[in-house]
């Protein structure tokens, strides 16, 4: 069973890297200007309330213990108390977690699918006007700055044409109504992903395309590929069955490789369509100075990026018979 | 990637060159790689865009100087206290407080400049030198450094510059400059690791070896200058992501207060509510910034198929 002894391994790798994370942020939050009582302590406490507060938190132990006391209510999933919602991080950052998942897996696959789809015919037509349009298409995409993107995508879809709300991941009157069904919420939930959906999917699917063109036309010199057209097959099954599924492979990698890229963009869609997800509760924390929040979602972020590469890996072996673990 | 023709100063049509015998090598392969890139469609237009680019951060002194109510920051028109559409006196239009957009732009080109480029600069540095060692070195040196860049590539750099924004106060340009060089120079040093590895056992670095090269002897003078091309192509593209990530950060409000950037004009649109009535205002930085950012980017493509003949071959084909 080598796959599942790869999956542990990277699973104790993915732990080290972790760790390493967690303590690095501990470090920067020790170095911080001012200590970190007076970033939470309220000029209106008396001095004996401000010691208490100090001592309630263990902030009068040696960093030594404070560090070991971290990673244990890290491990134990405490992860302190936001200042500004007044609850406790996990919680909130639980909340925010499936939004997260729900708008970047789908823009992952999405854009993956529709590269691959527009690199095969890219690759297929090759040296024609398809072939060009769609490699400077994707090179125009590709380049486009995010948030001015998201921003342009409001104005056109939201503002001008009005199809699509403007913010939210949600409209309360569906949600507060009791009658409305599964289907009714989950369409609503849809209407409020097409305009961020779209944005990731434009900026995303030109990398993945212009991956596939140039593995495509790497594989088309194949041997394979020439036994399948002496064979006399159909131009279509070749492309569609003995090219693509091969040269769709790279695509895979690169898709992985992409994931940090991937949830930057994550972030900065979240803030500009205020989609209710870790990335947006990151960007609140930070310019509110709501440290627990800034920190746990820092930390949730990496596991989030950590495991999906793991998932990648996962994929890759799967479709790749070749490779065995 | 392994066999990609690294150091061939005979290739292509050196003949027409060999007659000046006094011409450095350098100079040679530059002008070999610069026939074979002018030839590029997608290279000419990006150094074209990278041309009006530099143009314009040049000529960002003049509009100060021409009078102080230009001056991108601080230059505030007296008879314009919002945000108004292009006119002769403001040719693109003000902002929220009168001062002109125009101006603005072409300071941001300057910006854009500075933080791709020193950025670019000390992230090819760092890598360059990390993958040389580690590929050379090998073994445990390799494993360790490797595994340092592996844990560094997953971290999204954007959101890294936000924790630290968050716990530093507003960070400085240079510091904004530093942090994303330190975050981008992983997959650099990997790219330089294998063509170092590709390297170490050639005959010209095993006979300096043996007539007692020292090892910083062979990897400055005979393994960097092998390594240069790639290094350089991938300044490019390192160019691009500085470029967008110190836009990105300015956007959302982190930036350096003390300049004006091309994300800090859009922070400025959307915070202050002017996205939906001045597109004047909105469209021509996020144009700047999606066009540099392609021009960057294109010069690299082309770049790349100078350095590996195999696909310009095919392109050539096509």
């Amino acid at each position: 069973m080598g796959l599942k002894r790869f999956i542990i391994r990277r699973l104790v790798e993915i732990a080290v890297i972790f760790f390493v994370i967690m303590t690095l942020l501990f470090v920067l939050f020790r170095l911080a200007p001012g200590d970190p009582v007076s970033r939470m302590v309220d000029p209106s406490m008396t001095p004996e309330d401000a010691r208490l507060l100090m001592a309630s938190m263990g902030l009068d132990q040696p960093v030594w213990t404070q560090y070991l006391y971290y990673l244990k209510n890290a491990a134990t999933g405490n992860l302190g108390v936001s200042f500004h919602y007044g609850e406790p991080v996990t919680h909130i950052l639980m909340n925010r977690l499936p939004n997260t998942i729900l708008l970047f897996t789908t823009s992952i696959i999405i854009s993956a699918l529709l590269g691959v789809f527009l690199g095969k015919i890219a690759a297929w037509k090759r040296g024609e006007r398809t072939d060009t349009l769609m490699t400077i298409g994707a090179l125009f995409c590709h380049t486009l700055f995010l948030p001015w993107l998201a921003l342009i995508m409001i104005w056109f879809f939201a503002y001008w044409v009005g199809w699509f709300p403007i913010t939210g991941m949600v409209s309360p009157e569906v949600w507060i109504d009791p009658d409305a069904g599964f289907m009714v919420k989950a369409l609503d939930v849809l209407h409020h992903m097409a305009l961020p959906l779209m944005t990731l999917v434009l900026i995303h699917f030109g990398s993945y395309l212009l991956v596939m063109r140039s593995s495509m036309l790497e594989t088309l010199k194949d041997d394979y590929i020439i036994t399948a057209r002496a064979k006399g097959l159909d131009e279509k099954t070749i492309r569609d069955h003995h090219a693509a599924p091969n040269a769709a492979l790279p695509v895979v990698t690169s898709v992985g490789l992409s994931l940090a890229f991937s949830i930057n963009g994550g972030a900065l869609t979240e803030t500009v369509f205020t989609w209710p997800g870790l990335g947006r509760e990151l960007v609140f924390s930070v310019s509110h100075a709501d440290y627990p929040l800034a920190q746990a979602s820092f930390l949730l972020i990496a596991i989030v990026v950590l495991l999906a590469n793991l998932v990648v890996d996962v994929l890759y072996a799967y479709l790749d018979p070749r490779i065995r673990y | 990637m392994s066999d990609k023709n690294i150091s061939s100063p005979t290739r292509g049509n050196t003949s027409c060159h060999a007659a000046d015998r006094h011409r450095s090598h350098w100079v040679e392969r530059f002008l070999d790689g610069w026939s074979v890139y002018r030839k590029n469609t997608i290279g000419r237009i990006g150094l074209t865009l990278l041309g009006l680019f530099a143009l314009m951060a040049l000529v960002s002194f003049i509009p100060q100087w021409v009078s102080p109510i230009y001056h991108p920051m601080t230059g505030v028109d007296p008879l314009i206290s919002h945000s108004t559409g292009p006119s002769m006196r403001h040719w693109l239009g003000t902002d929220y407080i009168g001062r002109d957009i125009f101006s603005q732009l072409l300071a941001g080109a300057r910006i854009a400049f500075m933080v791709g480029i020193s950025s670019a600069l000390i992230s090819i540095l760092f890598g360059t030198s990390i993958g040389m060692v580690a590929g050379y070195a090998g073994r445990r040196t390799d494993l360790v450094l490797m595994r340092l860049a592996d844990m560094i590539m997953v971290m999204p750099t954007l959101l890294v510059v936000l924790i630290l924004s968050a716990l530093f106060g507003q960070l400085n340009i240079w510091v904004i400059v530093l942090v994303i060089a330190l975050f981008r120079w992983p997959g650099v040093a990997r790219v330089i690791r294998s063509q170092t590895l590709s390297l170490r056992h050639r005959p010209f670095i095993e006979a300096a070896r043996v007539s007692g090269a020292s090892h910083l002897r062979i990897i400055f003078r005979h393994i960097l200058p092998n390594v240069m091309p790639l290094a350089l192509l991938y300044m490019t593209f390192r160019v691009t992501s500085a470029i967008i990530i110190e836009a990105a950060l300015a956007f959302l409000g982190f930036g350096d207060p003390g300049t004006v950037s091309w994300g800090m004009m859009l922070q400025w649109v959307w915070k202050t509510g002017h996205m939906f009535q001045a597109p004047y205002w909105l469209l021509p930085p996020g144009i700047c910034i999606s066009l540099i950012t392609m021009a960057f980017y294109m010069t690299g493509r082309a770049m790349d198929d100078v350095l590996d003949p195999r696909l310009r071959k095919e392109e050539t084909q096509a």
